[in-house]
């Protein structure tokens, strides 16, 4: 079984001990489902005590990259497929960032995300997050407006002191919370937890996805009048939104 | 020589930024300021024609940063104000001609003479943008009153929150107050609401825009009419000045004969 766990420079996937074909396909199957939320970002393999060889770790990095997923780091116990990770000019610890791959990295995120954003990353090194389907409990804050063009992803909640302005993206491992106005795309429960929920103090998205339901939030005339917090929940598999002071 | 650079740019094409950074040129250069105006459009380049300097280019800022020229000799002088210049760029290549290194040092250069260099940015997020936004000490990002610019203007002070460049200040351009009135049009307020920037001036619309730039005269020049008062104000801003923000109305014919507003 495969887990992804949120740590402070991004997420890590951890294997466990399968043959390395079984843990790939695995691997696809949860890209797959998630694919919206790695899209973009990068990511470290924990391969424990597997013994790889050159092959099977590009294997990895193109599989990867097939969901625009930069593979940066492979962690392991094993000191061969250690030294081939550092031949294959990867870094085989959390610490040490590659050098020529970080700013490319930083390049292509620079559109995307603000330097020093925790976007991608969790607050506290050890936020589990389950790909399957487990509720994460650990979050950020972010307090700063969200603008155009600008994504904020993150395993666990997310909630935000500012405006999510329309055109930017929050998309959740857990719930949102965005004390101000939420317009733009926001993604609760990403990995698929269907309890995830949305909350604004003013719920203006022009998305809204909970685990795998999707809904547009048109501003209905009553709803316009009502200016009020409200909160969206995945009710029989559809989105529902309710006012704050009725839950 | 205490020197600004001051990049203009907006997301969006079509919103004015060569008409704001020609006007505001030249209103500053006749607050007795220092200035030189570079267009940063390089391969699509609009701002002579703006300023009626087309017919003076001998060399431009790709000579120059290519070598071929001194920096003097790219530099257009614009007589009708005591200290303002023009900085062409290349027709015949595009964006690649210059790195955003070039482009820093080129400002590096002018600012031992020039109090302040206005750079015209192409419109984009992409090389043209971040070459133009490179050597910039303030950003005035220029949007529209309607959906769309503000939605990239957002998205470009994202860029330069990023960048850590600014303090981004937003221009409003071709504000028109009787259809902001009748709620056809966004406000003022409804703008800085979306992109919580600070203004630095809202410019009305202006029949004059279109005769000037055609006769490549801009408004700031002969200081009449309601957006040459707006593009005044602004430069004023720019100084460190405290002109109060208001929104200029334009005079129709009517009142313009009869005297009554």
């Amino acid at each position: 079984m495969i887990s992804i766990k949120g740590v402070r420079n991004g997420l890590v996937v951890i294997c466990d001990e399968e043959p390395w074909h079984s843990q790939l396909s695995e691997l696809q199957q949860k890209l797959d489902s998630n694919a919206r939320f790695f899209r973009g970002g990068r990511i470290a393999l924990d391969v424990k005590t597997l013994d790889l060889s050159p092959e099977d770790i590009l294997r990895a990095q193109s599989l990867f990259r097939q969901y625009d997923v930069q593979l940066w780091a492979v962690l392991t116990q094993n000191q061969a497929t250690s030294t081939r990770v550092e031949m294959l000019n990867m870094a085989n610890s959390l610490q040490t960032e590659p050098e020529d791959e970080s700013g490319a990295s930083a390049s292509s995120h620079s559109s995307t995300q603000t330097p020093g954003e925790p976007a991608m990353s969790a607050a506290n090194d050890e936020t589990e997050a389950h790909a399957a389907s487990s509720v994460t409990t650990e979050g950020i804050l972010v307090r700063k407006r969200v603008r155009s063009g600008q994504v904020l992803k993150h395993p666990g909640h997310i909630a935000v002191v500012g405006d999510v302005n329309p055109g930017a993206q929050i998309i959740a491992g857990g719930d949102i919370i965005v004390w101000g106005k939420l317009q733009g795309l926001a993604h609760a429960g990403a990995f698929g937890d269907t309890s995830a929920v949305i909350c604004a103090l003013d719920l203006k998205p022009s998305l809204i996805r909970i685990a795998d339901a999707a809904r547009s939030v048109f501003p209905a005339p009553q709803r316009e009048r009502a200016r009020r917090p409200e909160m969206a929940v995945l009710e029989q598999e559809e989105i529902t939104i309710v006012p704050w002071q009725d839950r | 020589m205490q020197s600004v650079v001051v990049t203009v740019t907006s997301g969006k094409g079509g919103v004015g930024k060569t008409t704001c950074s020609a006007n505001i040129g030249c209103a500053l250069a006749l607050l007795q300021k220092k200035v030189v105006v570079i267009d940063g459009d390089i391969g699509l380049r609009n701002l002579d024609i703006v300023m009626g300097l087309e017919n003076r280019i001998v060399y431009d800022s790709v000579d120059y940063i290519e070598g071929r020229c001194r920096l003097r000799q790219a530099l257009i002088r614009d007589k009708r104000a005591p200290d303002l210049y023009v900085m062409p760029t290349a027709q015949t290549r595009d964006k690649t001609a210059v790195s955003a290194e070039q482009m820093v040092a080129m400002c590096d250069e002018l600012r031992k003479d020039y109090e302040y260099i206005i750079i015209d940015s192409p419109a984009g997020i992409e090389q043209g943008f971040h070459t133009c936004l490179a050597p910039a000490d303030r950003v005035l990002i220029v949007t529209n009153p309607e959906v769309s610019s503000v939605r990239d203007a957002d998205r470009v002070i994202g860029l330069v929150e990023a960048q850590e460049k600014g303090p981004a200040q937003i221009l409003i351009n071709r504000l028109m107050a009787a259809r902001v009135k009748k709620q056809e049009m966004l406000s003022m307020d409804d703008i800085v609401d979306v992109l919580s920037t600070e203004l630095i001036g809202a410019v009305p619309e202006d029949e004059a825009i279109l005769m000037s730039t055609n006769r490549g005269t801009p408004v700031a020049l002969n200081g009449r009419g309601p957006a040459a008062t707006a593009f005044h104000e602004i430069a004023l801003r720019l100084t460190g000045e405290e002109v109060p923000l208001r929104v200029q109305q334009p005079v129709s014919i009517f009142h313009r004969l009869f005297g009554k507003a």
